[in-house]
């Protein structure tokens, strides 16, 4: 909690932007500095997810995790997105044109994004670490890996839920490392971070696609609701998991109208990062590519090779932490019962599915986002529009059977689940939803506003 | 062209009221303008209230002091916080502790014995814990039970102890 920790993770989170703008260059490309600064959030999460990535999969390796690591492994990441956009001889950037500009609601809903953004930093800035599972273990694990360098074996074994990912912890190891030490309380300040440059990356997106008071209304919709403005600065995986999985599922959705293949391939590692992070991320990653197949089977001869090939990217980003827990004897990754015991509990069916359903639509959680989000699918359907609404669609719909077949298996778990929000799971799984609803409800309703979900511009970007 | 155009600027197409009306494309804008509009109304109403408790809540850590904010979840497990502070001053970073309970706490709620040795394992990072170790957390356990040489360097008025047994 001093100024040398919030410098830091300045420097960290700069560095981030750096680290992902060289992705972004090779995966992409930009013609314009404006461009550039347009997608800054987009190549802020790519950084983090790069890090997060390469960074877990060295400590999976047993490479020595310091200061030096994490600085050599970001300029690597940086340097290889620069060389592979002179092999793909991407333009040099010019100045370019200014923006265009976005109108006066546009503008205002955007200005209150910034307050609201401004006002979460501030309750950041000195929170106490109150959250049970970040103290726990999501912060344990990440003090075991600053302090002994990698992943120390005692406390990874020990600790609750020893088979989660390592992505977050990792993430939090190389914040305490650029703050000088192991300060739990500015670490909420790195989740603001992340909160921020999921925001920015969503407007750097869709603010070529769709009017700004689509964008901004429903963005400010999503972190306002209730359950957002309390966790999202926990020290621990849940929101950062979402952030994850929604900018993966806009960026395939894009993929599907567009097919600009830096689309797909900046999606591949973000499907990575989820699955690096929390063990539903498995599930949500296998959620986005089931509908991109479904939703692109007109085209399925050039779609699915591409979407078989992006799964199998992100699967081998995933498998060495999996090797890693296996090799270690460390279980309760999946149901006690495999894959298949929910069948021997058929009793827990319907209360396992009222109990995401009642928590996925809790108005005193979500608001109204996700009725919003239906109506919003209903009308890109009713409109014309078919590959936006049916991606949607089954995203939704897989995520919340999921959902459902986890808390139906995992039999440990009393149904219907009626516990508080703050202990409640299915309260955190049904998180990714709302989170994500803010790249994609805009998008539906352009797409229905329009009577189509074709690119506006081919290079919208 | 031109309506896309104004669109994406976040101007208002011109569109003739009645065609809203109009199936499909007509009822579908309509329900685009509705959904908008119920998405902005109740994000407005919901932004005043996260900025409230946005504010109530950076209010609230401002006024707590560098301990409450460093102990923060560890309130409501852990009876005082200066064992675990002495604790952490005591045991040489590289050594090894355990924490031992007993129901002789005094103001002990149901948590602390299931959990101290959890908040114990997180706020004395890096060291570690262990069975066998001989720097020893006393949570209202009996003393007499550690075993011989049992030098206490910190008694506290709620019973919990802090001390070494000889090596």
């Amino acid at each position: 909690m001093t100024v040398r920790s919030l410098l830091g993770l300045a420097a960290l989170n700069l560095f981030a932007v750096g680290v992902g703008a060289g992705l972004l260059w090779g995966l992409r490309g930009w013609r314009s500095w404006w461009e550039l600064a347009r997608l800054a959030g987009l190549a802020y999460m790519l950084g983090v997810a790069g890090l997060g990535v390469v960074l877990s999969l060295l400590l999976v390796a047993g490479v020595p995790f310091s200061l030096a690591t994490i600085v050599l492994t970001g300029l690597a990441l940086a340097a290889a997105g620069i060389v592979v956009g002179f092999r793909l001889r991407r333009a040099r950037p010019s100045l370019g044109s200014a923006p265009r500009r976005i109108g006066l609601v546009g503008a205002g809903l955007a200005a209150l994004v910034i307050v609201y953004l401004e006002a979460l930093f501030r309750a950041a800035r000195l929170s106490g670490l109150y959250a049970f599972d970040a103290w726990s273990f999501w912060v344990p694990k990440a003090k075991a890996i600053y302090f002994f360098g990698g992943l120390d074996e005692q406390f990874f074994s020990e600790l609750p839920n020893a088979t989660y990912p390592p992505l977050v912890p990792t993430l939090e190891a190389t914040a305490f490392h650029f703050m000088g030490s192991a300060d739990v309380v500015t670490l909420h300040v790195q989740f603001w971070f992340f909160l921020a440059g999921f925001v920015a990356a969503v407007a750097g997106l869709l603010a070529t696609r769709v009017p700004a008071v689509l964008l901004w209304s429903f963005a400010l919709l999503a972190l306002v609701s209730p359950r957002v403005v309390g966790r999202t600065l926990e020290p621990q995986a849940d929101f950062t998991l979402d952030y994850l999985f929604a900018l993966a599922a806009l960026l395939v959705a894009l993929w599907l109208i567009e097919r600009q293949p830096w689309q797909l391939a900046s999606a591949t590692l973000f499907l990575g990062a989820t699955m690096l992070t929390k063990r539903e991320g498995q599930l949500l990653a296998a959620c986005v590519i089931a509908a991109g197949l479904a939703a692109s089977w007109r085209e399925w001869r050039s779609a699915w090779p591409r979407l078989v090939l992006a799964s199998a990217c992100a699967i081998a980003l995933a498998l060495p932490w999996r090797a890693w827990y296996v090799s270690h004897d460390l279980t309760g990754e999946f149901p006690a019962s495999g894959a298949t015991g929910f069948l021997d509990n058929l009793d827990r069916a319907w209360p396992s599915l009222q109990s995401v359903l009642s928590s996925a639509f809790d108005a005193g959680l979500w608001t109204v986002v996700l009725p919003l989000v239906i109506a919003a699918i209903a009308l890109a359907f009713i409109a014309g529009a078919r590959v936006l609404p049916l991606f949607a669609t089954l995203v939704y719909a897989l995520a919340l059977a999921g959902f459902t077949w986890g808390i139906w298996s995992f039999t440990e778990l009393e149904v219907p689940i009626e516990q508080d929000e703050a202990i409640n799971p299915v309260v955190r799984l049904t998180a990714g939803l709302i989170v994500l609803s803010a790249a994609l409800a805009p998008l539906l309703l352009d797409a229905a506003w329009r009577g189509t979900d074709r690119p506006r511009r081919p290079e919208a970007g | 062209m031109a309506r896309d155009r104004r669109a994406a600027a976040g101007v208002a197409p011109k569109t003739d009221v009645s065609s809203f009306l109009d199936w499909p494309h007509g009822i579908a804008r309509l329900g685009v303008a509705l959904c908008t509009a119920a998405a902005l109304a109740t994000g407005l109403v919901y932004f005043a209230k996260a900025v409230d408790r946005l504010g109530d809540t950076a209010c609230t850590n401002a006024a707590q002091n560098f301990d409450d904010r460093e102990f923060a979840g560890g309130n409501a497990l852990v009876v005082a916080n200066r064992p675990l502070y002495e604790a952490r001053a005591l045991i040489p970073e590289n050594e090894t502790y355990r924490v031992v309970t007993g129901p002789g706490v005094e103001g002990a709620t149901e948590l602390t014995a299931s959990f101290i040795d959890h908040y114990a394992r997180y706020f004395l990072m890096p060291r570690r814990p262990s069975p066998d170790a001989l720097w020893i957390i006393c949570y209202g356990c009996d003393p007499a039970g550690l075993g011989d040489g049992f030098e206490v360097l910190l008694e506290d008025e709620a019973g919990i102890l802090v001390g070494r047994l000889a090596g």
